[in-house]
């Protein structure tokens, strides 16, 4: 008797609700569902390392470090390949962030949230000015512009304190962080980043950062404001680097103003800068790749060989091999060659499949 | 963060009155909405509420079904994807014959294969196969069927039934009981919302109010079929007077025509009126979308749209990376409620007040012939089409004056002539005022009410078309001073007799 209902419709009609396979599928083709999967998985591989369970201790580390960069590059990706400007003052607003959580968390011992808060109000007033300066001044300019400012917040920083250290601190004031399970702490940002940036970028704001990229004429007589889309495309910039040298000084521990390889000099920048090149300046993933290939590759996979240990100077030839690659071959950056290769397989499955069972399959 | 953008940055008190008319138009479309939202809100609850009752009273309802219908329906379903995997081996069977076919006529068979017999032969053999593969499984879902059947022989169906009823009983009751426990829930947060929105609109008109005492005192009133009024309109870059004293009126409804020879300041004029450009001296008054007079060199570029006037540009300027129906989303910008804060957290939202817009851009792409383009990227599109886009782009800023800047520059004929019935068919159906730059004097003159012809920044001559034809200073303007006598001029007179034809056609 109520087998009808049982089977078709259930007790009360239900017919609106889709089926189970496509919620699943649903949820599968979301864009949150990769972020927050890829946060779990380096959340597991962080614990793995740093149990030394298969994977190596080292690479705890090593991870954090790309992650926490890689939002920088984020940041950078939204200004470069969205609002089209250019700028080369990252490593200058990553030293934001690293000395807000020295001065919150070590000297004032204060917990790691209102270092955050610090970092980001400090950005926000930092990435106004760049961006009140951009609506004067374009390209390769805006560049230098933003490096010299870069190079006097680092002498500013030389001279406020030279080398800043931070060893372990609290969350909310509850939980214990240190150096060996900031991973955890960098994944969930890293992520919580990344589907924020995701949203921003499919939302009314991405779409007239773009049109503004495309054409300031047509951007300008559509309704977009130049001044409020350039700033906020600084202010996210910034931000974003600030918070990435905030977990940067947590997954490293340290930091000297006057090191040249350090977080301050110019050759981060310039290698942020290529990482977003060599990953493709629309996409997150390929920024993330871009990163890991900058950052990740030599301190994790290339240190399992022998070669790379005793020449790791060979990492800076290789990246710089890519960029000229990249530029010349895919101006999407690995992104599009990734774009690219899915459609070719798509091809070739069809192809396996006509041969099989004739045409029209 | 964009309020406290809006806060610096909007000090111009027109811009302010056009915001807070934009605001309380929201407010008051929330209020008029506020039933229809609660009742897809209910009937929302009410599925969810059936949908998790469903899996309560699932057990009850599997013991009191009846038995072998249910098992033979499952079994129905199996057998139907069972089959559907099967059609894909008797394709291949299928194929695999038709290659060897064909190979035989080619004269390519292997020894296997040499004869058309041995073909068939394998061919019928492997249908056998497949054949007697669903028949193995027909065999094996009876099975399932007996073994399913003999487990619930014993059961009592009168008690499992009654046991159903009296469970369906009770969980309707509870649902009932939910139900009214939201209703009042829900009745007492509409009440709240009605009031706070209530007191938002008050509030806003009378900030409106107050607004158009402090604007009305310095705004000119316009005649009210004029639409746009310019007047002495200059523009000198440094000693160069690219317009120099211009005057016209557009009247509403109207299609205006500018016109002129290269570098005659047509598209300076445009850039003045939409404030890419600060004009030097001359007043430009214009009736916005709320009916009032505002006078144009007060606001800003990205002001001006939301005023009521969108513009196309001579060479394409669309974003290419984007989609054709995105493409029309940015010109509706200004139109989005949701801050960047909302925007970032990817609420619902935000999506549902994209969902209306798209729904305004289908119909306008629909309307312009485009709207199989509408989730094509804009790049590699024809060039006639990208020109569409770009009108249907000024058509999504809802505008009441569009203004297009050179619509025919490189289209053939054929399109030519479909774009001036289509900016025809826009003036008609959208109810705006239409000011073109055109180089086509077909379509110029076809399509306008009123052309105004400029040359080096005067103004030669105002009127119909007819009117513009005749008129001795746009001649010259266009084809030279009669001054010279001889056989030169008079060659020169010929082939002005046969442009002159060809522009009254």
């Amino acid at each position: 008797m109520n087998y009808f209902l049982l089977k078709q419709k259930g007790l009360f009609d239900t017919s609106q609700t889709p089926p189970r396979s496509q919620k699943v599928r649903r949820i599968l083709t979301n864009p949150m569902f990769g972020f927050i999967l890829f946060g779990v998985i380096m959340i597991v591989v962080g614990f793995l390392a740093k149990n030394k369970i298969v994977i190596p201790y080292s690479w705890g580390s090593a991870l954090s470090l790309t992650l926490s960069y890689a939002i920088a590059s984020v940041g950078f990706c939204l200004l470069m390949g969205y609002s089209g400007l250019a700028s080369l003052g990252t490593g200058g607003f990553i030293g934001i962030g690293t000395y807000s959580a020295y001065y919150v968390m070590n000297a004032w011992g204060l917990p790691f949230i209102l270092a955050l808060a610090l970092c980001v109000t400090v950005a926000i007033i930092c990435g106004m000015i760049v961006g009140f300066i951009s609506l004067r001044i374009e390209g390769i300019y805006l560049a230098i512009l933003t490096l010299g400012l870069s190079e006097i917040l680092r002498f500013v920083f030389q001279a406020v304190k030279d080398s800043i250290s931070l060893s372990s601190f609290n969350l909310f004031g509850v939980i214990q962080i240190s150096r060996t399970n900031a991973i955890y702490l960098v994944a969930v940002m890293f992520v919580i980043i990344m589907i924020i940036t995701n949203n921003i970028i499919n939302s009314p704001t991405g779409r007239a950062m773009l049109a503004m990229k495309n054409s300031t004429a047509a951007a300008q007589a559509m309704g977009i404001s130049l001044m409020k889309y350039r700033l906020l495309a600084f202010v996210i910039c910034t931000v974003y680097a600030a918070l990435a040298g905030t977990l940067l000084m947590i997954s490293v521990g340290y930091a000297k103003a006057t090191d040249a390889m350090g977080f301050y000099a110019m050759i981060t920048s310039l290698n942020i800068l290529a990482a977003v090149v060599i990953g493709g300046a629309k996409s997150i993933w390929g920024t993330l790749v871009g990163t890991f290939i900058m950052y990740g590759l030599q301190r994790t996979l290339l240190n399992q060989v022998q070669f790379f240990i005793d020449n790791p100077v060979v990492i800076t030839f290789i990246s710089g091999i890519l960029v000229v690659l990249v530029v010349m071959f895919y101006p999407g950056g690995l992104a599009q060659l990734a774009k690219e290769l899915v459609g070719k397989i798509k091809k070739l499955i069809s192809k396996i499949k006509a041969a099989k069972y004739g045409k029209d399959v | 963060m964009a309020k406290m953008f809006d806060k610096i940055f909007s000090r111009n008190k027109e811009v302010a009155v056009t915001k807070t008319r934009q605001k309380l138009m929201w407010y008051k479309g929330d209020l008029d909405r506020l039933d229809d939202e609660e009742n897809t809100r209910k009937a929302g609850f009410v599925t969810r509420l059936q949908v998790r009752s469903n899996g309560k009273i699932k057990n009850a309802a599997f013991a009191a079904c009846d038995k072998e219908r249910y098992i033979d329906d499952v079994n129905t379903e199996k057998l139907k994807k069972f089959d559907i995997k099967l059609y894909m081996s008797y394709r291949a069977v299928n194929h695999a014959t038709y290659k060897r076919l064909f190979a035989l006529k080619a004269g390519k068979a292997k020894e296997k294969y040499n004869t058309e017999d041995s073909i068939w032969a394998a061919h019928f053999a492997a249908l056998d196969e497949v054949k007697k593969k669903r028949a193995d499984y027909i065999a094996k879902l009876d099975g399932v069927k007996k073994a399913f059947l003999d487990k619930y022989a014993a059961t009592d169906k009168a008690a499992a039934e009654s046991a159903y009823d009296a469970q369906k009983l009770a969980l309707t009751a509870e649902h009932d009981a939910k139900i009214a426990e939201y209703d009042k829930k829900r009745a007492a947060w509409k009440e709240k919302r009605k009031k706070s929105l209530e007191e938002k609109i008050e509030k806003y008109t009378a900030k409106l109010d107050g607004l158009l005492q402090e604007v009305s005192a310095d705004r000119a009133t316009l005649p009210d079929d004029t639409v746009l009024s310019v007047s002495g309109l200059k523009m000198y870059f440094g000693g160069l007077k690219a317009v120099d004293d211009l005057t016209f009126d557009v009247k509403k409804g109207e299609i205006f025509g500018l016109i002129g020879p290269n570098g005659a300041g047509k598209t300076t004029v445009f850039n003045c009126i939409t404030r890419f450009y600060n004009a030097t001296g001359g007043d430009m008054l214009f009736c916005n979308k709320a009916g009032e007079t505002v006078d144009l060199r007060r606001f800003k570029v990205h002001d001006v749209i939301l005023q009521g006037i969108s513009r196309t540009f001579q060479n394409v300027e669309l974003v290419r990376e984007i989609s054709v129906i995105e493409n029309l989303l940015v010109a509706s910008t200004r139109e989005i409620r949701s801050n960047l804060a909302v925007q970032a957290l990817g609420l619902p939202v935000v999506k549902r007040e994209e969902d209306i817009l798209k729904a305004r851009a289908m119909k306008i792409l629909d309307f312009m012939g485009i709207a199989t383009y509408a989730n094509w990227l804009a790049m590699g599109l024809p060039y006639g089409i990208l020109k569409k886009i770009e009108i249907a782009r000024a058509l999504m800023a809802d505008a009441t004056l569009i203004i297009l800047d050179e619509p025919a520059a490189g289209l053939n004929d054929s399109e030519t002539a479909e774009l001036s019935l289509l900016i025809k068919r826009i003036r008609d159906e959208f109810g705006v005022t239409i000011l073109l730059v055109e180089h086509d004097m077909k379509l110029v003159m076809s399509i306008c009410d009123r052309i105004c012809a400029i040359s080096f920044g005067r103004m030669l001559g105002i009127g119909t078309p007819a009117e513009i034809q005749a008129n001795k200073a746009v001649q010259e303007a266009y084809l030279g001073v009669d001054d010279a006598s001889g056989a030169e001029s008079e060659a020169d007179e010929k082939t002005d007799g046969a442009e002159e034809e060809g522009e009254k056609k």
